[in-house]
């Protein structure tokens, strides 16, 4: 029994520690960003990793969400006569929703795991130490610019998904399900509005910083060789994924 | 095929990014304003009742503003709409609220009355609404139709009723009855609709029998004076023919006047050459700007002193001077020959806060606002992303490309949290090989011509 | 040049430095000698603030390093060089990337006197026209050079080495050697090198040090370490499983 409270009580210092650890990463990545010079190469080499690598795998990913989307929307509207309305259902929920998580769990599997592994190796083969023994910041180096890239980044694939998504469902809907394509578009414009696209962003914006920084976090603080690299990947892919959707939840409700 | 930078891959990126952005906020965007934000007009209403802030405002079904504002002002609901610039409204409009679709959104309809009326101005009132009637009125209206009703039904039983209304009855009756056995002749020859008229004038020619019977006296001297005032009218047509006549035939002053067609095109010109003239003057803004940049690494102000002439809500042109701390860079080449040999001798030559000159003609597509022309000296082009109103706004200029450097790339956020003054950040000169890249925090002061005409007499004069 | 002060660093509740007291002697070549394991690397990486103590005080050119914010710690740092046990060369980068990073860091020159520096550099470490190499195609012993001419690239006034010659052949081993011997003699810095191969650090040391259990039992000039009397010093410099340390 006590046992029990212990194991409980461990993993909620755990938690707590590593809670506060994660800030005070992001409160110094904060600190750093600003202090010039900027590393804008290094800044343009992780966008190019963080978003322009990603594109294929979420125009992927954005246009499939888009069309099975449409599909089972399709089969409920059909009941009561609504089809008409496929089309706005699937731009809402994709501008909304589906775009930019998605777009985030995909690029956390994808850059967020690479940027633990990234780091976690420096970190236990000493460049973290070296960089800091040159008196040169290991968090403007290494942190900055892949927090930079994945906040920055993030909107411009998920407007990307946003865009493919709905083709996907127009393709769905007006190709292959006969709806009308004048009314399908109509619907759309008539009921989505700006907010529903920018809040979108402005979440998937959020997405890219948390994705980023446990990427970094998990990496910057690695430790145990191989084995412990390969730990912070995966708990960066796990511990970023969980934290975009229940942070999903929490922006949600403050903005809709 | 060379392979692209890691910049470029993410330029273009970045740039399909925007313009996909653009793409949508254009399509969805309901109603987007340029620069000019259109101008306002308010009206009465009885009642708001479901009308709410951002709901469109339309004519004939298509939309031209939005409600603005809508607050209570003595017991009235006083709402403010937001017109498209190139929208007028005659001052016989009528504003009506109305409903929409199955759940009943509410939406403001404008009926225009004539199209000759004048335009109210900016700032006017709408003067005739019409509130929504909600299901409480309709009911309440019911009600007072049910009373109405009731009286009418009251007053004709009044009528009817009593021994006297039965006598007076009777003898109706009877009559009739005399009538019909007279008219039964007749009726039974023609058809049926000959009877029914012949029974309609019947009972006409009764009533007015009793009408003329109790009236004989009033009826008589009525007539007497009408015979007067005709006689009266007769003399005054007479004298109206003559005058009338006299204009027709181009005598005397007014006559000369309307018979002239000069003038009346004169007059028309006149007219249309003044209207013209207030509906320019009216969109034609001006706005000075002044804004102050801190570039950290150089440790030194940059400042920008602008007017921005705006002819139309999506264009306008920018005149501004900068004085920058890093100096104008000036290259003079002279090439000597020696000895047959001739050598090329380049001197840089940097003037310290030296002055710099813009001039530039910008465009504006829905959210995106274009620039191209002198950016501080040099040529150059820009992109301006507006957000929330035109409140915050992100732009990318891009200038000075010499073949030999890098151009000069800037980019700034602006933020505009109050009506005159607003903040910016951003980052200059960022890909400089000179080592003049510099973060920079700034704020600026935005006035437009009326905002100063209203400062200058808003300010307190000295006693 | 560096004083340690009574300083304490435990892991995990496992005492690794427990009141060590060292004054390391400006423009010499102090060895530190110890066990593996034994705590010399966290030592040396409390001397450049890689590490904070636990307890006691770090000067360097008299300051104390262990209550320095961030920027004032960089600015001591600047001083330093270091030479990592595995080079720790940003793999990332090529060579040539390596050797400039500090210089483009800290100084305000232009490109191409970065790169006539980065040739240079590298060239006295031996390695010539390596510098478009990626790190991962050169040996362990040349990466050790680059992770000298990185160290180096700065002039430091201290360098600090970290196991330098462990995990190379005896003929590597040597060259790194001689290369630290003739970097301090020509640069006339001070250098810190920690290292458990007896035979290298006699050779070219001028000052010997011994840790053991975290504090520093002996130290002196090489002969006069080699004469001392301590049984655990003399198990360490003969190389016996059997004495005062226990391994297994």
């Amino acid at each position: 029994m006590i046992g029990f409270f212990e194991t409980v009580g461990r993993a909620l210092i755990r938690f707590v520690e590593e809670f506060g650890l994660i800030m005070s990463l992001f409160l110094s990545t904060i600190a750093w960003m600003f202090r010039p010079p900027a590393r804008l190469r290094a800044i343009f080499e992780q966008m190019e990793f963080v978003g322009v690598n990603s594109l294929l795998v979420v125009i992927l990913t954005g246009t499939f969400t888009g069309a099975v989307l449409a599909l089972q929307a399709y089969h409920g509207f059909r009941l009561f006569n609504a089809e008409s309305l496929v089309g706005s259902t699937v731009t809402l929920a994709v501008t909304r929703e589906l775009g930019p998580v998605i777009t985030s769990l995909m690029v956390t599997g994808r850059a967020g795991s690479a940027m633990a592994a990234e780091l976690g190796t420096m970190r236990v083969t000493e460049q973290i130490d070296a960089l800091y023994s040159m008196a040169a910041n290991p968090i403007k180096y290494l942190v900055v610019p892949r927090v930079v890239a994945g906040a920055l980044m993030l909107p411009v694939l998920t407007i990307i998904a946003d865009f493919v998504g709905i083709m996907g469902g127009y393709v769905v809907g007006v190709g292959f399900l006969k709806i009308n394509s004048g009314i399908y578009v109509a619907r759309i414009i008539e009921i989505v509005e700006l907010e529903d696209i920018f809040n979108g962003l402005v979440k998937s914006a959020c997405f890219g910083l948390i994705l980023s920084l446990v990427g970094c976090y998990k990496g910057f603080y690695a430790s145990g060789g191989a084995q412990g690299v390969g730990k912070a990947t995966t708990q960066a892919v796990v511990v970023a994924s969980v934290a975009i959707l229940i942070s999903d939840y929490f922006l949600t409700a403050a903005m809709f | 095929m060379t392979r692209l930078s890691a910049e470029a891959k993410v330029g273009l990126f970045v740039v399909i990014g925007i313009v996909i952005l653009a793409y949508m906020s254009a399509k969805v965007g309901k109603f987007e304003y340029g620069w000019g934000r259109g101008y306002e007009v308010y009206a009465y209403f009885d009642s708001a009742e479901g009308l709410a802030e951002a709901v469109p405002v339309e004519i004939a079904g298509v939309e031209v503003g939005q409600v603005k504002k809508i607050e209570l002002e003595a017991g009235r609901a006083k709402v403010t709409l937001q017109i498209k610039q190139d929208v007028e409204i005659g001052e016989d409009a009528k504003a009506a609220i109305r409903t929409t679709g199955v759940l009943g959104d509410k939406y403001v309809e404008l009926i225009l009355g004539s199209p000759e009326a004048t335009p109210i101005k900016p700032g006017g009132r709408i003067e005739q609404t019409v509130s929504p009637t909600n299901i409480d009125t309709v009911i309440k209206q019911l009600n007072s139709i049910g009373a109405d009703i009731k009286e009418i039904t009251g007053s004709i039983s009044g009528v009817l009723g009593g021994k006297e209304g039965e006598a007076s009855l009777k003898i109706i009756v009877d009559n009739l009855r005399e009538l019909a056995q007279a008219l039964n002749e007749t009726v039974q020859k023609n058809n049926e609709n000959i009877n029914r008229t012949l029974d309609n004038l019947a009972a006409f020619s009764k009533d007015l029998r009793e009408i003329a019977a109790t009236n004989k006296d009033a009826l008589s001297k009525i007539l007497a004076n009408s015979r007067d005032a005709s006689a009266q009218l007769q003399e005054t047509i007479v004298a109206f023919n003559q005058v009338t006549e006299k204009i027709n035939r181009g005598e005397g002053t007014i006559g000369k006047l309307i018979h002239d067609e000069e003038t009346v095109d004169n007059i028309n010109t006149a007219l249309s050459s003044i209207n013209g003239y207030l509906q320019k003057e009216e969109r034609f803004r001006t706005y000075v700007d002044y804004r102050g940049e801190y570039l950290f690494d150089i440790d030194d102000l940059k400042s920008y002193l602008s007017v921005r002439i705006q002819p139309k809500e999506d264009k306008y042109y920018l005149l501004q001077l900068v004085d920058d701390p890093a100096g104008k860079k000036t290259i003079t080449e002279t090439t000597t020959i020696v000895a047959g040999v001739p050598t090329t001798e380049y001197k840089e030559k940097i003037v310290k806060d030296g002055i710099k000159f813009s001039a530039q003609i910008a465009k504006r597509y829905y959210n995106l606002g274009l620039r191209g022309g002198i950016f501080e000296s040099t040529g150059g082009v820009a992109a301006d992303y507006y957000l929330f109103d035109d409140r915050l706004m992100f732009s990318l200029e891009a200038f000075d490309f010499d073949p030999d450097e890098k151009p000069h790339l800037k980019f700034k956020a602006d933020y505009t949290p109050f009506q005159y003054i607003y903040l910016t950040a951003g980052f200059d000169d960022f890909i400089s090989e000179d080592g003049n890249e510099s973060y920079f925090v700034g704020a600026g002061l935005h006035f437009w011509d009326e905002d100063i005409k209203t400062l200058l007499y808003g300010a307190p004069i000295p006693r | 040049m560096i004083k340690l002060v009574n300083v304490y660093k435990s892991f995990n509740g496992q005492k690794v430095l427990a009141g060590l007291d060292l004054v390391i002697e400006a423009g010499k070549i102090t060895v530190i000698i110890g066990q593996s394991g034994g705590g010399k690397s966290v030592l040396l990486k409390h001397m450049i603030g890689l590490m904070r103590p636990d307890q006691g005080e770090v000067f360097v050119e008299g300051v104390d390093i262990t209550r320095l914010n961030d920027r004032r710690l960089n600015d001591i740092r600047k001083n330093f060089g270091m030479l990592f046990q595995n080079a720790a060369l940003f793999d990332s980068m090529t060579v040539g990337q390596n050797v400039a990073f500090p210089l483009q860091e800290h100084t305000r020159l232009k490109r191409d006197k970065i790169d006539e520096l980065v040739e240079k550099k590298l060239l006295e470490v031996g390695l010539r026209d390596a510098a478009q190499k990626m790190p991962s195609e050169l040996s362990g012993g040349m990466r050790k050079r680059v992770g000298l001419a990185r160290a180096m690239a700065l002039d430091p006034k201290i360098i600090l080495f970290d196991e330098p010659t462990t995990g190379l052949d005896p003929i590597t081993a040597d060259a790194i050697d001689r290369l630290i011997v003739e970097t301090q003699k020509h640069t006339m810095a001070t250098c810190v090198v920690i290292s458990h191969d007896i035979e290298s650090s006699f050779k070219i040391a001028h000052i010997v040090a011994m840790l053991y259990q975290g504090k520093i039992i002996e130290i002196g000039d090489p002969d006069a370490v080699k004469s001392s009397k301590n049984p655990a010093l003399q198990q360490f410099i003969q190389g016996k499983a059997e004495g005062p340390i226990h391994v297994v």
